[in-house]
């Protein structure tokens, strides 16, 4: 067994404070050490995106990002997608067209939705299909999916 | 395991040296997916993201240098990448999926050696150079003498890739990178990368180099040299793939059989050339 090293991730604003092996993944602290299980395991390979978090507001894959090199980085997980009580604009326009089916893949298409969105506000749809190719649904329910978020930016 | 976080590349020379089985960490995309394959246990991981020259990218009138540590995001949105440079920024456009794009590095790319991948391919196209540290200071390394073997390069288990050059190419050269692959986003069945300068309807120099199709990527100076002083008629591209199709070494897998693959070469190579040369590319 690896002798854990300090760490303090700041994740959704709030700076935890723990001890880490090397090999421990973001997704591995996330849904262990700080039972938000909101973040999916999926994969464990990069290919499927279920596992998708924001570090400093671009997605990338928390199965594949040891957690050590991420001190210091802002991170933003599905928890912290909510605003106040309300569901994010994405997350409403997902519910609003039918878009959620079994949900798996859900928090990790969040998750790609509000970072494209916050860097292009009005994306078209092809940018959406885009935006959207880290993240595999098994359901291959895409269709709602691209039209629930080129919705939120008004270029359905 | 043990970790390390070395702030200058010289104190990560000295880290890898001192440990048998050492890895540099980039940007994880492929080490962290290999080590819970199973596929790699490093002993020690050496994280390269505090070395800040590492992830510097500059201009200079013969070329660009990117930092081991740039990520290929960063590499596909920068349009100091033009010309026959284009070749690299239009793999990295093309490479995997956004969220591996805003992890992975191209010193990663070059380190992994995998010939599967779009930065090996695009690199030896463009003629471009590894710059790499080791105990006794720092060595540049012609990309294509870097690769020596599927996933294995020339480099010693004590040195580090610091940077790559890539050279601004002949004047009026243009680069592309075309991939064929069954859905986006998977690793391609074949791909082609090539630069050309043309003088007036003539080629005047071109450097092809194919992925997917032997254990590093494949170049051949026999097809660059059928196609110069051509006018990439139909025939010369069909003779130069010819020349790359039967020297390459393919393998059968599910992206398609090695029969399939040498078929492809020389139909992209004629789809690569006509890219290339659109007026509007760039």
């Amino acid at each position: 067994m690896a002798d854990k090293i300090p760490l303090s991730l700041t994740i959704n604003g709030t700076t935890h404070t723990l001890a880490v092996p090397p090999e421990r993944t973001l997704l591995d602290v996330l849904r262990e050490d700080l039972r938000a299980t909101g973040t999916r395991r999926g994969c464990d390979q990069g290919s499927c995106g279920a596992c998708m978090v924001l570090v400093d507001g671009e997605p990338v894959f928390s199965c594949l990002s040891l957690a050590l090199p991420l001190r210091d980085r802002a991170i933003t997980t599905i928890e912290g997608v909510e605003q106040g009580n309300a569901l994010h604009p994405v997350q409403q326009a997902l519910v609003q067209h039918g878009a959620v089916q079994c949900g798996f893949c859900m928090s990790g298409i969040v998750i790609t939705a509000k970072a494209l969105l916050d860097r292009n506000p009005h994306p078209t749809v092809e940018e959406v299909r885009q935006a959207l190719g880290s993240n595999v649904c098994r359901c291959s329910g895409y269709a709602k999916v691209v039209e629930a978020i080129a919705s939120v930016g008004g270029r359905p | 395991m043990r970790y390390a976080e070395p702030q200058t590349v010289e104190e990560g020379v000295a880290l890898l040296a001192s440990t048998e089985h050492a890895r540099c960490l980039a940007g994880g995309a492929s080490l962290v997916a290999m080590m819970h394959a199973g596929h790699a246990a490093p002993a020690m991981l050496v994280s390269l993201h505090r070395i800040q020259e590492l992830s510097a990218i500059t201009e200079t009138p013969e070329g660009l240098w990117v930092g081991a540590m740039v990520r290929h995001r960063t590499v596909a949105a920068d349009t100091r990448l033009r010309g026959a440079m284009r070749v690299v920024r239009s793999a990295a456009e093309q490479l995997a999926h956004p969220a591996i794009r805003n992890m992975a590095t191209v010193g990663g790319s070059v380190g992994l050696a995998d010939p599967n991948t779009e930065i090996p391919v695009a690199l030896v196209a463009a003629s471009a150079q590894v710059e790499v540290a080791g105990p006794s200071g720092r060595r540049l390394v012609p990309v294509e003498s870097l690769f020596v073997d599927r996933f294995q390069t020339s480099l010693g288990r004590d040195e580090l890739i610091t940077r790559i050059f890539i050279p601004r190419g002949p004047e009026g050269a243009v680069g592309h990178h075309l991939r064929f692959s069954r859905v986006s986003g998977d690793y391609p069945t074949v791909s082609i990368s090539l630069v050309l300068a043309m003088e007036g309807a003539t080629c005047r120099q071109a450097r092809v180099a194919v992925g997917c199709c032997g254990p590093v990527p494949l170049h051949v100076a026999a097809a660059d040299q059928r196609l110069v002083g051509t006018p990439l008629g139909e025939q010369d591209i069909a003779e130069a793939g010819q020349l790359l199709a039967r020297a390459a070494s393919p393998v059968d897998d599910v992206r398609g059989s090695a029969e399939y693959r040498r078929l492809l070469i020389p139909r992209l190579l004629g789809r690569a050339v006509s890219l290339a040369r659109e007026p509007a590319h760039g």
